[in-house]
């Protein structure tokens, strides 16, 4: 099958392209990248095998590279699976996964690796990659046999979840790792400072008399892990930042030349702790001028609370457990930090640290519910709030999901250049939407944004050439068998809506 | 799971009790009012009135309780309602069935109010999401305890007259205590000035307390902020703060944070000295001092009946 994608705004991080133009896809691969600015370049021919997908006023990407997600399977099908999981995927964007090796069996041994590439193979939309287990189990003692690991497909290694307490243990995980050049992925947390957490601690959990989960018990371990890769001369790569404290540790370290990357989610760039408070959040009590009988508090608008987006944590109850996640929502200030970290290119990569629950896993008492959030359908949307804020960069954005995660992985980033493989993504940057979990094809329904309003939708996701996503019938134009016209793809044209 | 709804707990009519943070002054003047009423009933040689005649009450108890289970129990008997007590220990987890199939099952069975303490903070707010009828969080985790700062409320209001303007002093393990959180709401909302005083493991940042009530005073200086207190109430210390490492040992504990006759003597003269039990005698208060005269701790106990007698009258809506 021949695809011409035509007239959508193409944004190529690795080749530092950003124009409108024409993408002509051939047996799995990009053949032909068109700018319409560009005169000095005849379009191929069209013939009847060509599907024109008309993709005006939407952006043509490298699809995304997801560095951490969780598909539960084998173990946890419930909870989702390698099928379900990378639909939920390409109706994301992403065209790879990584997945985490917290499954039962962990991804400890190579055999493991390969019973979930091979299952990948048969049912997966989009490409699977493994992540294998630091130690047996993830219990914390016992190297993997990583070689045997690496050979079998893993393209990094991670306790996630059960972060490695002992140090002499990680000191050696990293220096064997750095013989295999493969990344250390690592969960940091000194779970002896979280022990029975709720949140994380700070004004809300005082609050709402959760036990907090402090942002030191993150940067303990950053700092520790740092420490250990200057020595090891590892790469160490930090999953999911949180803090401002770890992402001055990670920009330090860079900037004196220690091999360390990072990675940050969408929700940690976007929530904050406000969210556990819910509709309690829009209370502020006036303080001082108490008068008997007038009202003593207020209603403020969600504006007032200065949130880093729009979105409303106001519908939501107080408590609700899809506000657990792991490590937590933070403050205000910690989002600040993370932004900065990602446009100062201190966090290389956006993920979607994507944990699907069961509904009897999260409808429970707070500390109680499993932490995690469903987030790989609605990872780019929340994302976008940062560029429709104006805090970052569309280029940028799409480089943190593509250019970024490839170089964690040390790999040359996805890219639209004529032979690369077809793995391609269409979004458009602006349509809104409401986040609707019903209609998630991950089984995970577990989201803080249902009923929230995004700005930001994949429309089509293609992977080694194939249409792996369309929303509702993106693309299909009149006239799909004319000839692209320049002009017709810079001014428009009247049969084209 | 489902789109939640939004706040049940706010406006028109009351429907739940989780906590203090959205009652305004005027209702719980209103509350306090009220429970004057109900001390006069309980004061009759027939203590009750057939106010909620016909109606279910359930008290249902995740945690272990006597005070304040016998009062809510006396409380809706006095006011005739049909009360069943429902206990269970441990979480709903550990017992296999769910808090919100609790729930549903108590509201098939036809439970009109649902009295709740559990260990979880943020329990009520589910189960209010949850049931069609009425809520009242009698304690939840380390969060709330609204009763209960009502009937402090109520009892020093009694007895002196009125909140507003009050130095009041809360001392102990304020980290891990739902009544000092109710209490800090209740009494900031009525125009008190409150100080927290404990060890610093037993309270954490101040920023972290500033953020939500600005006026707030912390001090780990019990000396220095009894000084004019008009309301000293401490709180209970569980022995598994000191296993925990939280504090050195119980003797350093009682040594700078212990209510003895000699602090209470810096405080204001009328100063009230107020504990919600149960008490470790020696170790947070001396035995002395809980049975001086400027202790009311007796006093509490017998307005918690009152207190939440008006306030299962308002939430029936008669």
């Amino acid at each position: 099958m021949r695809y011409l994608i035509k007239n959508g705004s193409i944004i190529d991080p690795a080749r530092r392209v950003a124009t409108i133009g024409n993408v002509l896809v051939e047996n799995g691969k990009v053949v032909q990248v068109i700018d319409l600015a560009d005169l000095t370049v005849a379009p191929e021919p069209l013939d009847e095998h060509t599907e024109v997908i008309n993709a005006r006023g939407a952006v043509i990407a490298p699809g995304f590279l997801d560095l951490h997600a969780h598909v539960r399977e084998p173990g946890d099908e419930h909870k989702e699976t390698i099928e379900t999981a990378t639909k939920a995927a390409a109706a994301g964007g992403f065209t790879t996964l990584c997945v985490m090796p917290d499954t039962r069996p962990a991804i400890d041994c190579a055999a493991v690796a390969r019973q979930v590439r091979d299952i990948a193979r048969r049912r997966g939309l989009v490409r699977i990659e493994p992540i294998g287990a630091i130690t047996l189990g993830r219990a914390g003692q016992t190297l993997t046999e990583m070689a045997e690991l690496v050979e079998a497909g893993c393209v990094g290694f991670s306790d996630e979840g059960n972060p490695v307490a002992d140090a002499a243990v990680m000191r050696n995980a990293l220096a064997y790792a750095a013989m295999l050049d493969t990344p250390i992925m690592a969960h940091c947390e000194d779970t002896r400072l979280t022990r029975g957490w709720g949140m994380h601690d700070g004004a809300v959990s005082i609050r709402l008399g959760l036990p907090g989960y402090p942002a030191a018990a993150e940067e303990a371990m950053v700092a520790r892990d740092i420490a250990l890769a200057e020595m090891t001369g590892a790469h160490l790569h930090i999953c999911h930042v949180s803090t401002a404290g770890s992402v001055a540790l990670i920009r330090a370290a860079k900037a004196r030349g220690v091999r360390v990357t990072a990675e940050v989610t969408p929700h940690h760039l976007t929530l904050t702790d406000q969210w556990v408070l819910g509709n309690l959040a829009m209370v502020r009590i006036e303080g001082k001028s108490l008068q008997r009988g007038s009202p003593d508090r207020v209603e403020i608008g969600e504006e007032g609370l200065d949130l880093p987006s729009r979105l409303k944590p106001s519908l939501l109850p107080p408590y609700h457990t899809s506000t657990r996640v792991r490590p937590p929502l933070r403050t205000e200030q910690d989002v600040e930090a993370l932004i900065e970290g990602l446009r100062d290119g201190t966090i290389d990569a956006i993920v979607s640290d994507h944990e699907p629950q069961s509904a009897v896993d999260k409808e429970c008492e707070y500390r109680l519910a499993a932490p995690g959030i469903s987030s790989l359908e609605t990872a780019l949307g929340l994302a976008l709030t940062l560029v429709h804020r104006g805090k970052l960069d569309l280029v940028d954005l799409v480089a943190r999901f593509t250019e970024g995660p490839a170089t964690v992985l040390g790999r040359a980033p996805a890219t639209l250049r004529p032979g690369s493989p077809a793995d391609i993504v269409i979004f458009n940057p602006d349509s809104p939407w409401t986040v609707d979990p019903a209609k998630f094809f991950s089984k995970g329904r577990n989201t803080p944004l249902a009923g929230q309003q995004l700005r930001g939708q994949v429309m089509l996701t293609m992977c080694r050439g194939q249409i792996v996503f369309r929303r509702g019938n993106f693309g299909v134009g009149t006239g799909a068998l004319q000839q692209a016209s320049r002009l017709e793809g810079i001014l428009g044209s009247e049969n084209e809506d | 799971m489902s789109v939640p709804a939004a706040a049940e707990t706010k406006r028109e009519r009351r429907r739940h009790v989780l906590d203090l943070d959205d009652f305004t002054m005027q209702e719980i003047d209103e509350i306090l009012d009220t429970a004057v009423s109900m001390k006069e009933v309980l004061g009759r040689a027939i203590k009750q009135v057939p106010t909620l005649r016909g109606k279910t009450i359930v008290n249902m108890f995740f945690e272990e309780s006597t005070r304040t289970r016998i009062s809510f129990e006396l409380a809706g008997k006095a006011l005739s309602a049909n009360v069943v007590n429902f206990t269970a220990r441990g979480s709903s987890v550990e017992k296999g069935e769910s808090l919100i199939d609790t729930v549903r099952t108590l509201q098939a069975l036809g439970a009109d109010m649902l009295v709740m303490r559990h260990g979880e903070s943020g329990a009520p707010y589910l189960v209010a999401h949850h049931f069609h009828g009425s809520v009242i969080n009698a304690g939840d985790g380390r969060h709330a305890h609204p009763t209960q700062a009502l009937l402090d409320l109520f009892t020093v209001r009694q007895r002196l007259g009125h909140i507003e303007g009050l130095k009041v002093v809360i001392v102990g393990d304020i980290l891990h205590s739902r009544v000092a959180r109710s209490n800090l709401w209740g009494f900031t909302r009525m125009g008190a000035s409150v100080t927290l005083c404990a060890p610093r493991t037993l309270i954490g940042p101040e920023s972290f307390w500033k953020a939500t009530w600005p006026d707030l005073i912390i001090s780990s200086n019990l000396d220095e902020c009894i000084r004019d207190a008009d309301v000293i109430m401490t709180l209970r210390l569980q022995k598994e703060r000191m296993e925990g490492g939280l504090i050195p040992s119980l003797r350093e504990y009682s040594r700078f944070f212990a209510i003895t006759a000699e602090r209470v003597a810096r405080a204001a003269p009328h100063c009230l000295v107020m504990h919600p039990g149960p008490m470790n005698e020696g170790v947070e208060i001396m035995p002395d001092v809980a049975v001086s005269a400027q202790s009311v701790i007796e006093e509490q106990v017998a307005n918690g009946v009152a207190v939440r007698m008006a306030l299962l009258y308002r939430l029936s809506g008669e």
